[in-house]
C-alpha cells in the first residue's frame, strides 16, 4: 500500500513562496518524517517536475508567487499530518507567521525598509 | 595624464549637506579566495571544518536574528530564517561533500557549492535576484569563518576612511568613530534608514542606497563622498577633491547668535544617543533642544535604574555648562518592542497608548524613576535642565504630569536628596494641543512644537508613507497656522516657545520661523551652522512681514513663492 498523498494549495502570503514563508515551509518539511516534493500545479501533473521540498534553494527557485497554486506530494508515515501542516503554512498571511509581535513595523518611520 | 576610462560617479541618496574625500575601507565584503595549494587535502578533515563553520554561522545568524527582531521587528528578522535554511540546504551539503572529495579545501568547496545556485537566481528577475544576495551573504559568512578573516574593526579605522558596506546596522554605527571616518556609502538604505539618521546627527558625509554598483569599488581607492548631491565619485579629479575638502570645512559658530537687529535666538540640536554629544558641540549648538531618552530603555532586558539615568542626564548637562538641555520624558508606544514593558499590540500605534499616555497609566513607576533622576540631575549638572512631556493632548494630562513632578520633589525632600525642579514644558504635537495651547502655556515655562508629529497628525499623513509625502509638509497653510497659533498662545501666557523637528533645520525656513516669533530652534546637529548663519542674516521686521504673508497664503505653493518676495 502506498502512503503517498498529494494536495493542491493556493499560496496566501504576499511574499509568495520566498523569504520567511519559504523558510517556514522548508523547516516544516525537514521536521516531518515523510519525503515531500512540490511543483507548480498544472493541468497535466507530471511527477518528473517534482522538486525536493527540503531544499530552500529548490523551493525558492520555483518562484511561486502570492495567489499561485502548488502541488505538494508527501510520502511517508505522517504524510497526511505533514500535508495539513504545510497547507496551514501556505494559507497563513505572512504577518501572522511566526512570532506574535510581527505588526506595526511598517509604520515606524525609522525602519530601514531596504534591510 | 589622460582621463581614465574608470573615472566614474555612482549615485544614491545623499543624506547630509556635506562632502569629503577619503580612502575606501570595505566593511564585510565578499572575501576573495587565493587559489588552493596543489597539495591534496583530507576530505574528512575538510568536512569537519565545514561542519564547524556551519555551527558557528548558525550561532551568529540566530544572534543577529534575535537582535533584529528586538530592534527592528519580527518581519525584518525573517531574512535570517531564510539564511538559516540556506545554510542547511541539502544541495549545498552535497555540493560541499563532492568538492572536498575532489581535493578542494573547505572554503573552496563552499565557494563551488554556492556557485550554481547563485548563478541560477541571479539570472532570474526582480525578487528572485535578491535571493542570489541572500546566498552570497551565507556563502561569505561561511568563507569568513573558514579562513578566519575578521571583519574590519569599525572602532579602529585609519583616519580619513570612507566606509563602504552593504548596510550599516545600529550596532555598526555605534562603533564608528566620527573623528576617524570621512564618510560612508551603502548599497541599501533610504533617507529614513538608521544609517542616514546617524549620519545627519554626526554631520558625516554619507550616500545610501547606491545599489549593486557599489560592490565594484575597490579597497583603498580614493573617492569623494558627497552627501549633498548623493554622489560617490571614483578616482576623482584634483579639482573635485579640492571642492570636497573645501566643502567639508564648515563655518561653525560656537557663540549664541542673534538676528541682524539684535534679537537672540537659541539654536540647539536634537540628540538621540550619548555618543552624539561631542559632535553636537562641535557643530556649534548652544545646547540640546530635544534629548530623546528612548536609547536608555531600548535594547535591554530590564529598565535603567535611577542612578544610570542620573549619570546620563548629568553627562549631557556637563557637556553644555552654559547652555540648556531639554529632555523629553520617555516617548514609547506599540511600534517599538521593549521586552520588559507590556506594550499592547495596537492596530495603529501612532494613535494609541504612547508618550505621556503610558507614563500616566501603565508606566507610572518608570515615569517617577525618570523624574527622580531628572530632578537630581537638575541640581548637580552644569547646564540648565528643562523637561518636556510628549504627546500631551489634554490639560488634564498635563496637570497629572505636573502633580507627579510635585510628588517626586516632595519625596526627594523627605529623603534629603539634593534636587531641583527644572523648567517644565509641553510638546505641541497634536491638533488638540494646539487648540489647548493657551491653557497649557499658562501652566508651564515653555512649549516646544514637534513639527514632524504635528504635521502628521494635522494632515492625517503618516510618517514614512511616500504616497502622502506632499501632504506631510509643515509649510502646508494649515500646519503653519497651527504653529502660529501655538507661538501666540505661548507668548500671551509668558511662556517661551521652541521648535524641534525637521522644519527647524531648514535654513530656507529660518526667516519665517524668526518672523513667527520662535525663541529657540532645535535640529539635527549637521544643520546648526547653516541655521545660525540664516538667523544672523535675518531681520525681525522683514521676517515678521514674511510670516504675515505666509499665514495669508491659501496653498502650499503660495507659501513657498512668497518666501522670495
Amino acid at each position: 500500500m502506498s502512503s503517498e498523498l498529494e494536495r493542491v494549495v493556493t499560496v496566501v502570503p504576499e511574499a509568495g513562496l520566498h523569504a520567511r514563508p519559504a523558510a517556514t515551509f522548508v523547516e516544516t518539511v525537514t521536521d516531518a518524517d515523510s519525503d515531500v516534493r512540490i511543483a507548480h500545479a498544472t493541468d497535466d501533473d507530471d511527477d518528473t517536475d517534482l522538486t525536493p521540498a527540503a531544499s530552500m534553494i529548490a523551493v525558492t527557485s520555483l518562484g511561486v508567487e502570492h495567489g499561485e497554486e502548488i502541488r505538494i506530494v508527501a510520502d511517508g508515515p505522517d504524510a497526511a499530518a505533514t500535508l495539513d501542516e504545510l497547507e496551514r503554512v501556505l494559507t497563513t498571511p505572512e504577518d501572522e507567521l511566526g512570532e506574535e509581535n510581527a505588526t506595526a513595523t511598517d509604520t515606524d518611520a525609522t525602519t530601514d525598509t531596504n534591510a | 595624464m589622460p582621463e581614465q576610462m574608470s573615472r566614474r560617479t555612482l549615485t544614491g541618496t545623499g543624506v547630509t549637506p556635506r562632502a569629503a574625500v577619503g580612502t575606501v575601507v570595505w566593511y564585510d565584503r565578499d572575501s576573495d579566495l587565493e587559489d588552493p595549494d596543489e597539495t591534496s587535502v583530507d576530505p574528512q578533515t575538510e568536512l569537519e571544518r565545514f561542519e564547524n563553520a556551519r555551527e558557528a554561522a548558525r550561532a551568529e545568524l540566530e544572534a543577529e536574528r534575535e537582535r533584529t527582531a528586538e530592534r527592528v521587528g519580527e518581519q525584518e528578522a525573517g531574512v535570517f530564517d531564510a539564511h538559516l535554511q540556506f545554510l542547511d540546504d541539502p544541495q549545498i551539503e552535497s555540493g560541499v561533500a563532492s568538492a572536498v572529495e575532489n581535493d578542494l579545501p573547505a572554503e573552496h568547496a563552499v565557494k563551488r557549492a554556492f556557485a550554481d545556485p547563485i548563478e541560477q537566481f541571479q539570472d532570474m528577475d526582480g525578487r528572485m535576484a535578491e535571493r542570489a544576495d541572500d546566498l552570497r551573504d551565507v556563502r561569505d559568512r561561511l568563507i569568513r569563518l573558514l579562513t578566519g578573516s575578521e571583519r574590519v574593526d569599525l572602532g579602529d579605522l585609519p583616519e580619513g576612511a570612507v566606509v563602504l558596506a552593504e548596510r550599516l546596522t545600529p550596532s555598526d554605527t555605534a562603533q564608528l568613530d566620527p573623528d576617524q571616518v570621512a564618510g560612508f556609502a551603502t548599497v541599501t538604505g533610504g533617507r529614513t534608514s538608521h544609517a542616514a539618521i546617524f549620519a545627519r546627527s554626526l554631520a558625516l558625509p554619507a550616500v545610501v542606497g547606491i545599489g549593486d554598483e557599489l560592490r565594484e569599488v575597490e579597497e583603498d581607492a580614493t573617492v569623494v563622498v558627497d552627501g549633498e548631491t548623493g554622489e560617490l565619485c571614483l578616482d576623482p579629479t584634483d579639482e573635485r577633491r579640492e571642492e570636497a575638502a573645501a566643502a567639508s570645512e564648515v563655518d561653525v559658530r560656537t557663540d549664541p547668535v542673534s538676528t541682524a537687529d539684535g534679537r537672540s535666538i537659541e539654536v540647539a540640536a536634537n540628540v538621540g544617543q550619548p555618543a552624539e554629544l561631542d559632535g553636537v558641540r562641535a557643530q556649534g549648538a548652544d545646547g540640546i533642544g530635544l534629548y530623546r531618552t528612548e536609547f536608555l530603555f531600548l535594547d535591554r532586558q530590564s529598565p535603567p535604574d535611577e542612578d544610570e539615568q542620573y549619570e546620563a542626564y548629568t553627562t549631557a548637562l556637563d557637556t553644555f555648562p552654559d547652555g540648556r538641555v531639554i529632555v523629553r520624558t520617555l516617548d514609547i508606544g506599540g511600534d517599538k518592542p521593549i521586552p520588559y514593558l507590556d506594550l499592547p499590540d495596537e492596530e495603529n500605534p501612532f494613535l494609541g497608548e504612547r508618550g505621556i499616555r503610558r507614563s500616566l497609566d501603565s508606566d507610572t513607576e518608570l515615569f517617577e524613576t525618570q523624574l527622580r533622576a531628572l530632578l537630581r540631575a537638575a541640581a548637580d549638572g552644569d547646564g540648565d535642565l528643562a523637561v518636556m512631556f510628549p504627546l500631551v493632548a489634554t490639560v488634564d494630562e498635563l496637570d497629572a504630569a505636573l502633580e507627579t513632578v510635585d510628588a517626586v520633589a516632595t519625596q526627594l525632600d523627605a529623603e534629603n536628596v539634593a534636587h531641583a525642579v527644572p523648567e517644565l514644558g509641553v510638546m505641541i504635537e497634536t491638533p488638540s494641543a494646539v487648540f489647548a495651547a493657551p491653557e497649557l502655556a499658562e501652566r508651564v515655562d515653555f512649549l516646544s512644537v514637534g513639527t514632524n508629529d504635528l504635521t502628521q497628525y494635522t494632515m492625517a499623513a503618516a510618517r514614512g508613507n511616500e504616497n502622502v509625502e506632499a501632504l506631510r509638509d509643515p509649510t502646508q497653510p494649515a500646519v503653519l497656522r497651527a504653529i502660529a497659533r501655538t507661538v501666540e498662545a505661548a507668548h500671551e501666557n509668558d511662556a517661551w516657545v521652541g521648535m524641534c523637528g525637521e522644519m527647524a533645520g531648514d535654513p530656507e525656513l529660518t526667516e519665517l520661523l524668526v518672523g513667527l516669533g520662535f525663541d529657540e530652534l532645535s535640529m539635527s546637529a549637521v544643520t546648526v551652522p547653516d541655521v545660525k548663519a540664516a538667523v544672523q542674516s535675518s531681520h525681525t521686521d522683514e521676517a515678521s512681514a514674511h510670516a504675515t504673508r505666509a499665514l495669508d497664503a491659501a496653498t502650499r505653493e503660495q507659501v513657498r513663492t512668497q518666501r522670495n518676495e
